[in-house]
């Protein structure tokens, strides 16, 4: 269990903790950065349409659509592009844990990690089976 | 074009307000979008988990950089809020409106009356050796070589993980149906109960808080409640706010904000109680 010495402890395993901890800020630094570029672009376009947020029909959720509407400069696209970042961002960051922890002979939480990313998944096919 | 200024002027207005009261902000967007915007109940817990995931991946970063957030606890008690928000995410939309209102109504007024006597009462000290409270934590402290030892950190072992778990179902299944973070479980769940110092608690409830708020936020988003339009401006919003509150904190009065946000609550629970009660 070596990454799983305590944070602070000399030792290699609190290095390669350390590197992991470093190495995920900055993922999320990085996707946050990027998904508020492809918000703020929606946003700004958005209002250069004059569509009304409160009044405006949603615009239906289909991942096959958003490149054409990238391309067409649509609103939407952009918009969900940065929503989709959002929320790829948490679960980058526990594949990425689990990576790290696998690599450092932690099993138990690699384990623990792949759990998580499965709920996810368990989340989506209800929501699909749902009638999403 | 003039609702998507004022949607990004109230998600900078929740933005500054939580990151000075160190809340995400799903406990003031969920209102604002519901009262200031009449957006159905449903709708605006969607947008506000969105907001929520903003706020948590952008201080989980620093918190990561900082090595403030634990890590390990944080990947193990995500496992159960995750699976609480699985089930809390689904449950949703198996209640009615004026229940979801009355779930928010008693949530909003907890939260008030826990901000108003944490004003009140003065700063948790470490338990002194050779006191009660000092032989409880001894009690619960892990078996040495246990899984519980290897989550603990820098001077202190984590306890009573069991409860952990479960507080963090719970939290899971509150962040869900309410779309707040769950901070206001997960803290004091890991600091009173699991013995984690409170800074520590604070930034890996923080940490913590993207993947109960994902798991949820796409079961809303794949049955249709996300509202691009709208979570657009209002989690752009929220993020630049959060940033200035974040800038400003130091020169802010938190005890007159405190006192200002005991009486938002306050006026927004008992807003949601007359929705709860179809009037």
């Amino acid at each position: 269990m070596s990454l799983a010495a305590t944070p602070g402890t000399p030792g290699a395993g609190a290095d390669t903790a350390r590197r992991l901890e470093s190495a995920i800020a900055r993922l999320l630094t990085l996707g946050t950065r990027a998904a508020v570029v492809f918000i703020l672009a929606g946003v700004v376009m958005m209002l250069a349409h004059g569509i009304d947020p409160l009044t405006a029909a949603i615009p239906a959720f289909s991942l096959s659509s958003i490149p054409g509407d990238l391309v067409a400069l649509r609103p939407a696209g952009f918009l969900w592009s940065g929503l989709l970042v959002v929320m790829a961002m948490p679960v980058a960051r526990v594949v990425v844990s689990g990576v790290g922890f696998f690599a450092a002979g932690n099993r138990r939480l690699a384990l623990v990690s792949l759990l998580v990313v499965l709920v996810l998944s368990a989340a989506v096919l209800a929501a699909q089976a749902m009638g999403g | 074009m003039i609702a998507g200024l004022v949607l990004l002027a109230g998600g900078v207005a929740a933005g500054v307000f939580g990151s000075l009261l160190g809340l995400g902000g799903g406990i003031l967007i969920v209102p604002l979008l519901t009262f200031a915007f009449g957006l159905p109940l449903r709708e605006a817990v969607a947008v506000s988990l969105v907001c929520v995931i903003v706020t948590s991946s952008a201080s989980a970063g620093v918190y990561l950089e900082r090595h403030t957030a634990n890590l390990r606890l944080g990947m193990v008690l995500e496992l159960f809020t995750a699976s609480g928000a699985l089930a809390g995410g689904l449950v949703a939309f198996l209640l009615s409106d004026r229940v979801l209102a009355a779930l928010f109504a008693a949530l909003l007024t907890w939260v008030a009356v826990s901000m108003f006597r944490a004003g009140r009462k003065p700063q948790a000290v470490a338990p002194a050796p050779g006191s009660p409270e000092f032989a409880a934590a001894e009690a619960g402290a892990p078996a040495p070589g246990s899984f519980t030892e290897t989550l603990g950190g820098e001077g202190y072992s984590v306890q009573r993980l069991p409860m952990g778990m479960a507080g963090s179902v719970f939290a899971g299944v509150v962040s869900a149906i309410l779309g707040v973070g769950g901070g206001i479980v997960k803290v004091p769940v890991m600091n009173l109960v699991m013995g984690v110092p409170l800074k520590v608690a604070t930034a890996t409830s923080n940490m913590m808080i993207g993947i109960t708020a994902t798991s949820s936020a796409v079961i809303y988003l794949l049955r249709g409640q996300v509202d691009p339009y709208i979570a657009g401006p209002t989690a752009l919003g929220v993020f630049a706010g959060a940033i200035v509150g974040s800038r400003i904190a130091a020169r802010i009065d938190v005890r007159l904000l405190r006192l200002l946000f005991v009486v938002v609550m306050i006026y927004n629970a008992v807003q949601m109680a007359i929705k709860a009660l179809g009037q």
